[in-house]
């Protein structure tokens, strides 16, 4: 229990309480006794030269009677009075004899006497030499005896509510910290076991506790992210390289098999290369999506164009669609600078004009644009005239090896969206799909780089990026 | 042409080997990092094909940074495993002029070591370009087929002009991706066939010898021989 750290803690502070309490009492305790102590010597002395003055003017009888008279007058014990002659026997004054403990030359002494009804008391004495005559005059400590004690007792009071406090204190905190560290125990565990979709308890107020189990979640949303990832791409690897490795193992068997003319053997070796080929295409896709997803492309980042990109992919696919007889448009307003990763953008474009280019209809058109916003962004579509996404497919095709029922026969490997999409996450936004009008439309924004010089200093479009396409309609450019 | 091989696996070295022996090059094999820093900085080599990871305390970016700071300048292609856009860029850093993802395809290899070579060697990029009856003049911009003038659009005269500088090697799709429009991505579909059957269409559709030709299985190749 010692070793909570509430409770250490809370301990702590007491003993730096008490040592505080202590090094405020010492210094005022010193300063009390020596003070009283002074100012009491100081009046025993005045009591001594009134009574010296007496002894001068009236002999010692006449001060054996004052000092009798002042005797009876005081509240008893108060005042120790006492004149002996040379061979100590008592004149006159309220003790019996000369206390033994009490040397008869003259001085101050401080020393424990009997006082009649008050018993042994701490007195303060002065002794002096009247003529032949010894006097006493001191008083006793009893006056001041309450106010030592209560200053003691108050003392002790403060150390044992401080000890008590700082205990109860220590004891509840660590309670409470206890009982959320157990929570948050609670939930690691589950997690170590397995469970990834736990995340620690956090409360309105922001302690530090609460900052820790914040930021701590917002680890846990990653690593879950990352490992849902992984396991994504696993399961992928797992079903879409099964495919075409077993094709590709059934061609080799046959041909072991069947044996079948040379002709026929290589061109089955060229399918058999061919299936390889994709095999490997697949894998560097998806080993490019981990890396994206991993989000350590960012040391790529540099100011680009990006009307720029969208004139250079267009003019890259312009005879594709041509081919197809659609006509492939850009629409543009200059030269806009993004923060971002070139190669991963022309990739990402490149996915949608082919996705367009793989759906939309013979005859039919596909618009390119890049249109700077109000709010300081730039939005890149690709839209085009063709079937669309059915509502019910739209999150599913950015699944990995997502095929639309309209797609079987068309090759691909099912990664271009989700590699937009994930391209699109790597710079802060997200790939929105729509059914627009006329056709579907897949859409990226991304914020200006007003920081960049590039808006400036942008080179003009190598030689006419529109003459290029032969067929497309350069709406404004 | 000599070439040097440092790499460690045998069926790739066996592979290798065999292809370039075929296509009329001269190869030395080192199986580690220590051989092939020996033969590297001994030789006189025209390229050198250097695996990244090799087997012993040297890698063959170590070796490729020394032999950079000996004042090599023998072109060297980086052969790896690792695909990463970061890798690559710290592959060439390191000093080399290219680099290869395994698994490659033998007609990629050959290619790009034929366009290493020949970059090696100061190319003038302002002579008129001659293949058979094709002429090309990067200055003036203008091209030619026998007496007839063919009109180029700007990226057909860059694609045109990337084969003529290559005129009677095998071109990849690959290396046209990356030369002629710089995407250093697979864009999935023929994009780059069609953009090829387009300038067949103005440089060979009315002549009777086509120029440029398909290498199967390979990709493109201008030449004027049979």
């Amino acid at each position: 229990m010692l070793r909570s750290s509430a409770l250490s803690l809370a301990l702590g502070y007491v003993a730096l309480g008490i040592v505080a309490l202590v090094l405020f009492a010492a210094p005022l305790w010193y300063a009390w006794q020596v003070t009283i102590q002074d100012s009491r010597t100081e009046l025993l002395q005045i009591d001594a030269q009134r009574l010296a003055e007496v002894f001068r003017r009236d002999g010692a009888e006449g001060a054996g009677s004052f000092i009798d008279a002042r005797v009876r007058m005081q509240i008893a014990g108060e005042r120790i009075l006492l004149l002996t002659d040379a061979s100590l026997h008592r004149k006159s004054g309220n003790l019996p004899a000369w206390p033994s403990n009490v040397p008869t030359a003259p001085g101050n002494y401080k020393v424990r006497i009997e006082l009649g009804d008050h018993g042994m008391q701490t007195a303060l004495v002065h002794v002096a030499r009247l003529g032949s005559y010894n006097l006493l005059v001191g008083r006793d400590n009893a006056l001041f005896a309450p106010l030592q004690t209560r200053f003691w007792y108050g003392l002790a009071a403060a150390v044992a509510i401080l000890s008590i406090a700082g205990l109860m204190i220590g004891l509840i905190s660590r309670r409470a910290l206890l009982t959320r560290i157990d929570s948050i125990r609670q939930t690691v565990s589950a997690i170590i076991h397995g469970d990834l979709k736990h995340r620690l308890p956090t409360h309105l107020n922001d302690d530090e506790l609460n900052t820790l189990s914040r930021t701590i979640n917002g680890m846990l949303e990653q690593i879950e992210l990352l490992v849902h990832g992984v396991r994504n791409v696993s399961n992928s690897i797992a079903h879409d390289l099964r495919t075409p490795l077993a094709e590709l193992r059934s061609r080799l068997e046959e041909l072991a098999l069947i044996r079948p003319s040379p002709e026929q053997t290589f061109a089955e070796i060229d399918g058999a290369v061919a299936d390889v080929d994709r095999v490997i295409r697949i894998f560097d896709a998806l080993l490019r999506l981990a890396e994206i997803d991993a989000g350590l492309r960012r040391s790529g980042f540099v100011a680009l164009d990006v009307a720029d990109l969208a004139a250079n992919a267009v003019e890259f696919y312009a005879p594709a669609a041509e081919l197809k007889n659609i006509d492939l448009a850009l629409r543009s307003d200059g030269p806009v600078s993004v923060s971002g990763d070139p190669v991963l953008l022309a990739q990402a474009l490149g996915n949608l004009i082919d996705n367009a280019l793989k759906y939309a209809p013979v005859n039919g058109s596909i618009e390119v644009a890049v249109r700077e916003r109000g709010d300081g962004t730039v939005q890149i579509s690709v839209s085009d005239n063709g079937p669309g996404i059915a509502d019910a497919e739209k999150s599913k095709v950015m699944e990995r090896f997502y095929r639309g029922d309209a797609s079987r026969g068309t090759p691909g490997v099912g990664l271009g969206l989700s590699l937009a999409q994930a391209v699109a996450k790597l710079h802060g936004s997200a790939l929105e799909l729509s059914n627009g009008n006329p056709g579907p439309r897949a859409a990226i924004t991304l914020p200006v780089d007003v920081t960049s010089p590039f808006a400036l200093t942008a080179t003009p479009q190598e030689t006419g990026a529109g003459e290029a396409i032969a067929s497309a309609t350069l709406a404004s450019s | 042409m000599k070439i040097l091989l440092v790499e460690d696996n045998e069926r790739v070295t066996q592979f290798v080997v065999k292809g370039l022996q075929e296509a009329g090059h001269t190869t030395d094999h080192a199986g580690n990092g220590r051989d092939g820093m020996f033969l590297a900085a001994s030789e006189p080599y025209d390229v050198i094909i250097m695996d990244r990871m090799l087997p012993g305390d040297i890698d063959g970016l170590a070796i490729i940074e020394v032999l950079r700071k000996a004042g090599k300048r023998t072109p060297i292609l980086i052969l790896s495993a690792l695909s990463e856009v970061d890798d690559r860029i710290r592959g060439l850093r390191s000093g080399g002029d290219d680099y290869l993802t395994k698994p490659f395809a033998f007609g990629e290899l050959l290619a790009r070591i034929d366009a290493l070579h020949r970059r090696a060697q100061a190319v003038n990029t302002e002579i008129p370009l001659t293949v058979g009856d094709l002429h090309m003049d990067p200055l003036t911009r203008k091209v030619t087929r026998g007496d007839r003038p063919i009109t180029l659009q700007p990226r057909e005269f860059k694609l045109l002009e990337y084969l003529m500088r290559h005129a009677g090697q095998v071109v990849t799709r690959t290396m046209l991706l990356e030369n002629v429009w710089d995407y250093h991505f697979d864009p999935q579909t023929n994009v780059v066939d069609v953009h090829i059957s387009k300038l067949r269409q103005k440089i060979d559709a009315e002549f009777e010898r086509p120029l440029l030709r398909t290498v199967r299985n390979a990709g493109y190749t201008v030449t004027a021989d049979d």
